[in-house]
C-alpha cells in the first residue's frame, strides 16, 4: 500500500474515492468501454455555467477547470478565490489555458453544435412539461388516446383467443399494439412522467396529481428504466441508435399487421416483463383490465425511442439512487456461443463488452441494448440470419456455474443476489433460439 | 409558457435590480435562465428528501423553495418556505433568499431576511439552489450566535428546552403565515 503513504513533507488531501480506488488495468486490445453520458458530463462540465467547457481554463494551483468566460467573470465579480475550493487566485495569471482538454472534448463531441442542439431540445421538452398549460394539454391528450385504444384492445383480445395454448397469450400480447397510436404515445408518455415528478415537487399542483396518475398508461409500469441502457450509448451516437430503435418498432408493427398472432416468427422480446412488473405499482382503474398487458409490451418496444435521460429518471424508483451505477463485463456464453458461432465470428474480439449503466435497468433492457449495439456495430457484416437478435443473459456467481436471468430483474437485484463482490459483474450472453 | 422567457421580460421581473451596480459584469439573460433551467432539471432528478424548489409562476428568476427542519433539532418537523430572487448577474452574485414562513432563529430577522455568509461575501458561483437550501437547513440547527439578527433567539438558544417551548408557542401564533 505504498500509494497510501503520503510524501514526508506534503499532506495530500485525498478524497475517500481516491483513497479507495484501485488503478484500472491498462487496456491493450481493442476492447471498448461504454461510459454513460452522465458520468462523462460531470467531467466535461463547467461548474459555473453547467454547460460543456468552452475554452477551458485551469487554475494553476488547485487544477480546477472552468470556461474561460466563466472564470474571468467570476474573478472580476467576486472574491479572488477558486470558486470550487476557495484557494486564492490573485488574478488571471493564476490560470492557464488548457488546450488539451478542449481537444479532448472536441474528440468526444466532434460537433459541438449538434450537442448544443440536443441540449436545447431536452431543455425545451423539459420546459414544456414545466408549464401548467402543457400539463393540462397532455392530460387531455392522454385521455383521448386511451379512449381510442380501449376498444381496440378488446377486439384483439377476442381475436387472440384463437391463438390457443399457453403461448397464445404471449403472442396476442405483442399482436395487440395500437399501431398508429404507439409512436405518438411514447412522446407523450415521456412528458407525462415528468409531470408526475413535477407535481410531486409543487404542492399547488397536487390536485392534478391524481388525474395524472390515472392518466398514465399501464405501459409505464416497470419499464421506468427502459432508456437507461440506451443512454449508455452516448449523446452523439444516440441519434443513430434512436433511428435503429424506431425502425425496429415499426418492423414490429408491420409484423403484427400481416401475421396472425399464432404464426408469429419473431420472438416476443419481453415475454415476462409486463405481467411480473405489474404488482410493483398500484395502478388505477385501467390496470384492472386483463388485456392491458398487450400495451405494455408494445410500448416497451418503442420506449427506447424517447430515450432522453429525463425519461429514465423521472420515474426512478425511490430507494434506489439515480446515481447508482453498475459495471458489467459481458462475455459470450462459453458453450452456446463458441467460436464457430456465426455471430461470434462476425464480432471477433469485440465480443466482450464493458458496460456501465444505471442499477435500475433490467436484464431485458440489457439484452435489448446488446442487440441494438451489436447490430449497429456490425452493420453490413452481420449475417442475415442474425438480423433479429435476442439474447439470454446469464450471471456467473461462480466460475463454471451460469444462471440464466429473468428479464424483469433489475441489475441491482441481480447484483445483490448473485454477485455481491465489489468488482464489475460478469455476465454472459447467448443467442436465444426461439 | 415558462420556456424561452424573453430577455426584456425576465430582466424587468427578475430580482436583478438590486444587483445592477455597474461593476457587476452581467452575462446575457439567456445564459442565466439556461443555468437556472439546468439547476431545476438537476434538482428534480436528484429527488432530494428534505428540500425542494420550483420557479414561482412563469418567471424563472423567482423561485420558491421549501426546507424541512433538520432532524434532531428544535426545528425538526417544521417545514419552511423560502423565496429566492435571482439577479441578472447570477451565478456571479448570490440570489436574495428570504423566509416566507416566519422563522424564529438567531440568524433570521422577523421579516425573513437571513444572515448567512455564503449568501453575502462568501458567495461562490458554484453554489446553486440546492446547496443554498441545504446550507440554510443546516444553519437552522447550528446558528451563529455571534452575529444575531434576532437577539432574543440568540439569547434563548442556550436553553434548548425553553427554546423549543417558545418555538412551539411561536408557531401556534404564526400558524397562518
Amino acid at each position: 500500500m505504498t500509494s497510501l503513504d503520503p510524501a514526508p513533507n506534503k499532506t495530500w488531501e485525498l478524497s475517500l474515492y481516491e483513497l479507495q480506488r484501485k488503478p484500472q488495468e491498462v487496456i491493450t486490445d481493442s476492447t471498448e468501454i461504454a461510459v454513460s453520458p452522465r458520468s462523462l458530463h460531470s467531467e466535461l462540465m463547467c461548474p459555473i455555467c453547467l454547460d460543456m467547457l468552452k475554452k477551458t481554463m485551469t487554475t494553476k494551483e488547485c487544477l480546477h477547470r472552468f470556461c474561460s468566460d466563466c472564470i474571468v467573470t467570476a474573478l472580476r465579480s467576486g472574491n479572488k478565490e477558486c470558486p470550487t475550493c476557495r484557494k486564492k487566485l490573485v488574478s488571471k495569471r493564476s490560470l492557464r489555458a488548457d488546450p488539451n482538454f478542449d481537444l479532448l472534448i472536441s474528440k468526444i463531441y466532434p460537433s459541438r453544435e449538434e450537442y448544443e442542439a440536443i441540449q436545447e431540445k431536452v431543455m425545451a421538452k423539459f420546459n414544456q412539461t414545466q408549464s401548467q398549460q402543457a400539463l393540462v394539454n397532455s392530460i387531455n391528450e392522454g385521455i383521448k388516446l386511451q379512449s381510442q385504444n380501449r376498444p381496440q384492445r378488446f377486439r384483439t383480445k377476442g381475436g387472440g383467443g384463437g391463438g390457443g395454448g399457453g403461448n397464445g397469450n404471449g403472442a396476442a400480447n405483442v399482436a395487440a399494439p395500437p399501431a398508429p397510436g404507439a409512436p405518438t404515445a411514447v412522446g407523450r408518455n415521456a412528458s407525462n412522467q415528468l409531470h408526475v415528478h413535477d407535481t410531486a415537487s409543487n404542492d399547488s399542483n397536487s390536485n392534478t396529481n391524481s388525474i395524472d396518475r390515472e392518466n398514465r398508461d399501464p405501459g409505464h409500469s416497470g419499464t421506468s428504466a427502459a432508456s437507461a441502457i440506451t443512454s449508455a450509448s452516448n449523446a452523439a451516437p444516440s441519434s443513430s441508435a434512436n433511428s435503429g430503435a424506431s425502425t425496429s418498432a415499426t418492423r414490429m408493427q408491420v409484423d403484427d399487421a400481416s401475421n396472425p398472432p399464432s404464426m408469429r416468427s419473431t420472438p416476443s422480446p419481453v415475454p415476462s416483463n409486463s405481467s411480473s412488473s405489474k404488482p410493483k405499482r398500484a395502478m388505477s382503474v385501467l390496470t384492472s383490465e386483463r388485456s392491458e398487458e398487450s400495451e405494455s409490451d408494445s410500448q416497451m418496444d418503442c420506449r427506447t425511442e424517447g430515450d432522453s435521460n429525463i425519461d429514465t429518471e423521472g420515474e426512478g424508483n425511490g430507494e434506489l439512487g439515480i446515481n447508482d451505477e453498475i459495471e458489467l463485463v459481458f462475455k459470450p456464453h462459453p458453450t452456446e456461443m463458441s467460436a464457430d458461432n456465426q455471430l461470434i465470428r462476425a464480432l471477433k474480439e469485440n465480443c466482450v463488452r464493458y458496460i456501465k449503466t444505471t442499477a435500475n435497468a433490467t436484464v431485458d433492457h440489457l439484452s435489448k441494448y446488446l442487440a441494438m449495439r451489436l447490430t449497429l456495430d456490425l452493420g453490413a457484416d452481420l449475417p442475415e440470419a442474425c438480423r433479429v437478435l435476442n439474447f439470454c443473459i446469464y450471471v456467473a456467481p461462480q466460475p463454471q456455474q451460469l444462471v440464466i436471468l429473468n428479464g424483469n430483474q433489475t441489475l441491482h437485484q441481480v447484483n445483490d443476489k448473485f454477485w455481491k463482490v465489489n468488482k464489475p459483474m460478469e455476465m454472459y450472453y447467448s443467442w436465444k433460439k426461439t | 409558457m415558462a420556456q424561452n422567457i424573453s430577455p426584456e421580460q425576465s430582466g424587468a421581473g427578475g430580482g436583478g435590480t438590486k444587483h445592477s451596480d455597474d461593476s457587476m459584469p452581467v452575462k446575457d439573460n439567456h445564459a442565466v435562465s439556461k443555468r437556472l433551467h439546468k439547476e431545476l432539471m438537476n434538482l428534480m432528478m436528484a429527488n432530494e428528501r428534505d428540500i425542494s424548489a420550483f420557479p414561482d409562476g412563469e418567471n424563472i428568476f423567482k423561485w420558491v423553495g421549501t426546507i424541512a427542519g433538520p432532524r434532531n433539532t428544535v426545528y425538526s418537523g417544521q417545514t419552511y418556505r423560502l423565496s429566492l430572487d435571482f439577479p441578472n448577474s447570477y451565478p456571479y452574485a448570490a440570489p436574495v433568499v428570504k423566509f416566507l414562513t416566519s422563522c424564529f432563529h438567531p440568524n433570521v430577522d422577523l421579516q425573513g431576511a437571513i444572515c448567512l455568509d455564503i449568501l453575502k461575501d462568501k458567495w461562490s458561483a458554484l453554489y446553486d439552489v440546492r446547496t443554498i437550501l441545504l446550507s440554510i437547513q443546516s444553519l437552522l440547527g447550528e446558528p451563529n450566535n455571534e452575529s444575531p439578527l434576532n437577539a432574543q433567539a440568540a439569547m434563548m438558544w442556550n436553553d434548548q428546552k425553553e427554546y423549543k417551548k417558545y418555538l412551539d408557542a411561536f408557531y401556534e401564533k404564526h400558524k397562518d403565515t
